[in-house]
């Protein structure tokens, strides 16, 4: 029984850092029905970017905000070279222009920050024991960058002007319009939430999961999976469906074979598409002809 | 030219591609092949025998993108599948080299069609991103398994000699895979211009469109998901060989990217592309890993990456038509540079402008046909019916599978609901064969819904639809189509990827046979000819002869209108559903149409035709059903219709008096 509540600690704090990545997806697709491939490398870049900068010296707190805001420019940087240069962005299309994207930032890691690992000093608090169970400090940051990071996101979209203008603007531009918002604008302010967010979820992360070049690419897959959980549009689902997630592979590492941890996600996604393509929450849509 | 052509079509029946273009370049390629291990240095040779073992994984991606609209982004499964099955089967069973090769690309195939006939219901972005999953999944459970060898993988398995000679260097082995490549391209070039191919075009351009004609959208992709899978595998069995050692590497992400970025990089869809994208990424390759340690001291494992990447974001952004983009638009430069008219119209057209759309030879249906006169088989279907009157249209053939006068389509209870709005409430009426029905109504009146479920575009929330005695309701729109029931659009729903004759040509395809392994030996040239004749049969006889090469997008919107019912007509239909068909024709096409409507009815087609133009249903149709919010407040002939209260109330307002006068003044005009 302390095994099993142990995963599921365990479970819960890998599933708050997909549940960030699978919030920042949903940002830029209700945007832009854009699917970001490289969400999850956002995570990587804020980790090792803020690993170097406490390296050189600096403060955790200092280098971990410098490393926020430079992975939301980049985001930017990224929508407004890349994205924004596409006409007639399909979703499809996005698809294999982000991957290009996703494979680019890699590479330039792999460069920099060579092919070893790296983890950041963890967060300052104490360590729980609850019954048995050990709770680290940073998997109480984890959930809790999770709560406010994740529910800001998820307050702004649905409950401020600015956010549902911004969520309109895929489906209705002239409409977003009117309230003061251009396409354009639209685009680049969801990229920087999803910037941020998946920033946010790279440094929250490092002290226990690593930083390394290539794992942004795992990481981001398993928010979409989470996404589609949620059909793509419903944050509260899909954070759900992220923290179900990371609990199902904290017992399959646990009691199947920790190498066949990372096939799951993948077997639930291919299951899901098929049995419910629309999400688990909403109705298939109608077919318009 | 005509030398070469006529042969080309004589030996249509055989194998070999029947286009000059092509027959040049499968053979220059193949020239190539034979000098390049005289001329290679070895690091160039290694990187042609890479690019070759890649080329047939990327010749299969570029039929499944180009043709079947899908991407994978797990192309490196199969391709892993096809390595993996080949190394177990010579190391572990010691089976003849022969059964292991070909049990590879069996095992990459069956995986395919399992996984596919679940995954390609899914749609673009959903299929791409399963795809990916499904990469995954094999490469994480190649790692994880004894029987593949973890993350060492299957080694120690010699190379099988080939007709008693040992491959035992590059050259050799390059020669060994060349052929097939060879091989590989032409299959692919044949489906691509087969029936089965244009189909799968038109697929991209518009489903239900090509739907309605009879495709059936999803058993054809399978098939063409089926075949990329046993391309990947074949490239992965020459993989094993030459390599000697099946790693999990073989099924790493990076390799799907790879394949991804030569498809990209050639052109979407284009198979020559494939080819030439293989050969440009494994060069980019193996550049940039001797380049990027040079630039940047210590630089180790996957630099290559950053060009991938970086090429890839490029060729999107720049390029989005790939290589094959950048060659047509350079021939196409070149062809006017020196005055080379194109091979003009294959056909002598009355007015003789069909040669304004020749220039463009890739977009052409049929490019390279002479125009020899079709067997009598093209024709017999086109009885010259001509009247009197010149105007009049020659009619194509109809089928009559029943008498006229017995129910052709029968409705009953057709209901939709779409949350709490019920847009067709209880509709029933029966089609007798041989009959012009008129269904009229205001806006929104659940027209083009009824229409759409009668032809299976949407599925009806209850009710049942019977077409010849055989309920067809949700059904997908292939299923009416293939029993003799066609449609147009009220939103034209053209094949703009295509010519005129091309558009008409695919409403043969119910008429049609060949299926994608006749299509791949290029075994139905003989069938194909004989549809295309008949489709410019049908459009010289509606006046469309003169824009025949034209690309269907060019028409002016009247003349697409036109070419929808010719494409209609050609699939022979029992019973013809046409939605808002006079709408933007000029007063000249509605005459003509109007015509050939009635001499259609008079052949024996049964019509259903969804209007605005209250006045000329009323003058064309036999029959005249009348809906008002859903609900079927009117049914009969135009004459009781017309002076129905109920019909005068709900279409023309309140006030029936005055409605009646506006009626009237209506039909004056017209």
């Amino acid at each position: 029984m302390t095994d099993f509540l142990q995963l599921t600690v365990a479970g819960l704090s890998q599933g708050s850092v997909y549940a960030l990545l699978a919030v920042g997806l949903i940002a830029t697709y209700t945007v832009r029905h854009v699917v970001n491939i490289a969400q999850g490398d956002y995570a990587t870049l804020a980790g090792l970017g803020s690993i170097s900068l406490v390296t050189a010296g600096l403060p955790l707190p200092v280098a971990i905000l410098i490393a926020l805001v430079s992975v939301t420019l980049a985001s930017v940087l990224i929508e407004r070279l890349v994205i924004a240069r596409v006409k007639n962005l399909t979703t499809l299309v996005s698809i294999i222009l982000t991957l290009g994207v996703s494979t680019l930032l890699q590479a330039i890691m792999l460069l920099i920050w060579g092919a070893e690992g790296r983890r950041l000093p963890a967060f300052p608090g104490n360590d729980l024991t609850l019954g048995g169970v050990s709770i680290r400090s940073q998997e109480l940051w984890m959930l809790g960058a999770l709560v406010v990071v994740g529910g800001g996101v998820l307050l702004f979209y649905e409950k401020t002007r600015w956010g549902k203008a911004l969520r309109a603007s895929a489906e209705q531009p002239v409409a977003a319009r009117i309230v003061g918002i251009s396409p354009a604008v639209a685009s680049v302010i969801a990229f920087a939430i999803a910037g941020f967010v998946g920033a946010t979820a790279g440094v929250v992360s490092s002290p226990i999961y690593l930083s390394i070049w290539s794992g942004g690419l795992l990481l981001g897959l398993k928010g979409f999976v989470a996404a589609v959980l949620g059909g793509l549009v419903s944050f509260r689902a899909a954070i759900v469906g992220a923290l179900l997630l990371g609990i199902i592979e904290s017992y399959v590492a646990g009691y199947v074979a920790s190498g066949w941890k990372d096939a799951v996600a993948f077997f639930i996604l291919i299951i899901v598409l098929i049995i419910r393509p629309a999400g688990l929450v909403l109705r298939p849509n109608a077919v318009r002809v | 030219m005509s030398l070469l052509n006529n042969a080309a079509i004589r030996s249509k029946t055989g194998f070999w591609p029947n286009n000059r273009g092509t027959i040049i370049g499968v053979a220059v390629l193949a020239v190539i092949i034979a000098i390049v291990p005289f001329t290679a240095s070895s690091s160039m040779m290694n990187i042609a025998v890479f690019s070759m073992i890649f080329a047939l994984p990327a010749i299969g991606l570029s039929l499944l993108m180009g043709l079947a609209g899908q991407v994978s982004l797990g192309q490196a499964a199969f391709f892993a599948i096809g390595a993996y099955t080949h190394a177990i089967l010579l190391q572990k069973f010691e089976q003849p080299a022969l059964v292991a090769a070909v049990g590879g690309v069996v095992a990459a195939m069956l995986a395919a069609l399992l996984v596919g006939l679940p995954m390609l219901r899914l749609r673009g972005h959903y299929l791409a991103l399963a795809t990916l999953g499904l990469g995954f999944i094999v490469m994480i459970a190649v790692r994880e398994w004894d029987f593949t060898g973890r993350t060492t993988g299957i080694y120690g398995y010699g190379r099988p000699e080939v007709f008693g000679i040992p491959i035992d260097n590059n050259g050799l082995f390059f020669w060994f895979v060349a052929p097939f490549v060879l091989i590989g391209l032409v299959l692919a070039l044949n489906l691509t211009r087969s029936r089965a191919g244009r189909a799968l075009s038109s697929v991209n351009d518009s489903e239900l469109a090509a739907e309605s004609l009879g495709v059936n959208t999803y058993a054809l992709r399978v098939k063409v998901f089926t075949l990329s899978a046993g391309f990947a595998g074949l490239g992965g069995v020459f993989y094993a060989y030459q390599v000697q050692i099946v790693s999990p590497q073989v099924a790493e992400f990076h390799v799907s990217v790879e394949l991804l970025l030569m498809v990209v990089i050639g052109g979407l869809g284009s198979v020559w592309g494939a080819i030439a994208g293989a050969f440009i990424v494994e060069l980019l390759s193996e550049g940039l890993r001797e380049l990027i340690p040079a630039i940047i001291p210590g630089a180790t494992g996957e630099v290559q990456l950053i060009g991938y990447g970086l090429v890839l974001i490029l060729v999107i952004i720049l390029l989005p038509g790939g290589l094959y983009q950048v060659v047509k638009t350079a021939w196409a430069a070149i062809r006017r540079r020196m005055g080379k008219r194109a091979d003009a119209a294959s056909r002598p057209v009355p007015d003789g402008t069909a040669d304004a759309g020749a220039g463009d030879v890739p977009t052409r249906a049929f490019g390279g046909l002479p125009g020899e006169s079709a067997a009598s088989a093209g024709t017999e279907g086109l009885d010259d019916t001509t009247d009197a009157a010149a105007s009049a249209p020659r009619i194509p053939t109809v089928s009559t599978p029943i008498a006229a006068g017995e129910p052709i389509l029968e409705v009953t209870g057709l209901t939709k609901r779409y949350g709490g709005v019920v847009a067709v409430d209880d509709v029933s009426f029966t089609v007798p064969a041989g009959r012009i029905m008129g269904l009229i109504g205001p806006n929104g009146a659940g027209k083009t819904t009824c229409f759409n479920m009668i032809t299976g575009a949407i599925a009806p929330t209850s009710g049942t639809v019977r077409f010849l005695g055989n309920e067809i309701q949700g059904r997908k729109p292939h299923v009416g189509a293939e029993a003799g029931l066609t449609r147009t659009f009220q939103n034209l729903q053209v094949f703009s990827s295509t010519d005129v004759v091309g558009n008409v040509y695919m409403g043969r395809y119910r008429k049609g046979r060949a299926g994608i392994l006749r299509g791949m030996l290029g075994l139905q040239g003989r069938e194909q000819y004989t549809h295309e004749e008949v489709a410019r049969d049908i459009l010289d006889s509606m006046r469309l002869g003169d824009v025949a090469g034209l690309a269907a997008g060019d028409l002016p919107f009247g003349r697409q209108r036109m070419m929808e019912v010719c494409r209609a007509l050609a699939a022979e239909p029992a019973l013809l559903l046409l939605d808002e068909p006079m709408a933007g024709l000029s007063g000249h096409e509605r005459e003509l149409l109007a015509t050939l409507l009635r001499a259609l009815r008079d052949a024996g087609l049964t019509i259903v035709l969804v209007e605005h133009d209250v006045a000329q249903v009323m003058a064309l149709a036999d029959t005249v059903a009348v809906l008002d919010d859903g609900v079927l407040i009117a049914h009969g002939d135009p004459e009781s219709v017309r002076n129905d209260p109920a019909v005068i109330v709900a279409y023309l307002g309140t006030d029936a008096e005055e409605a009646e006068a506006e009626l009237k003044e209506l039909e004056e005009q017209s």
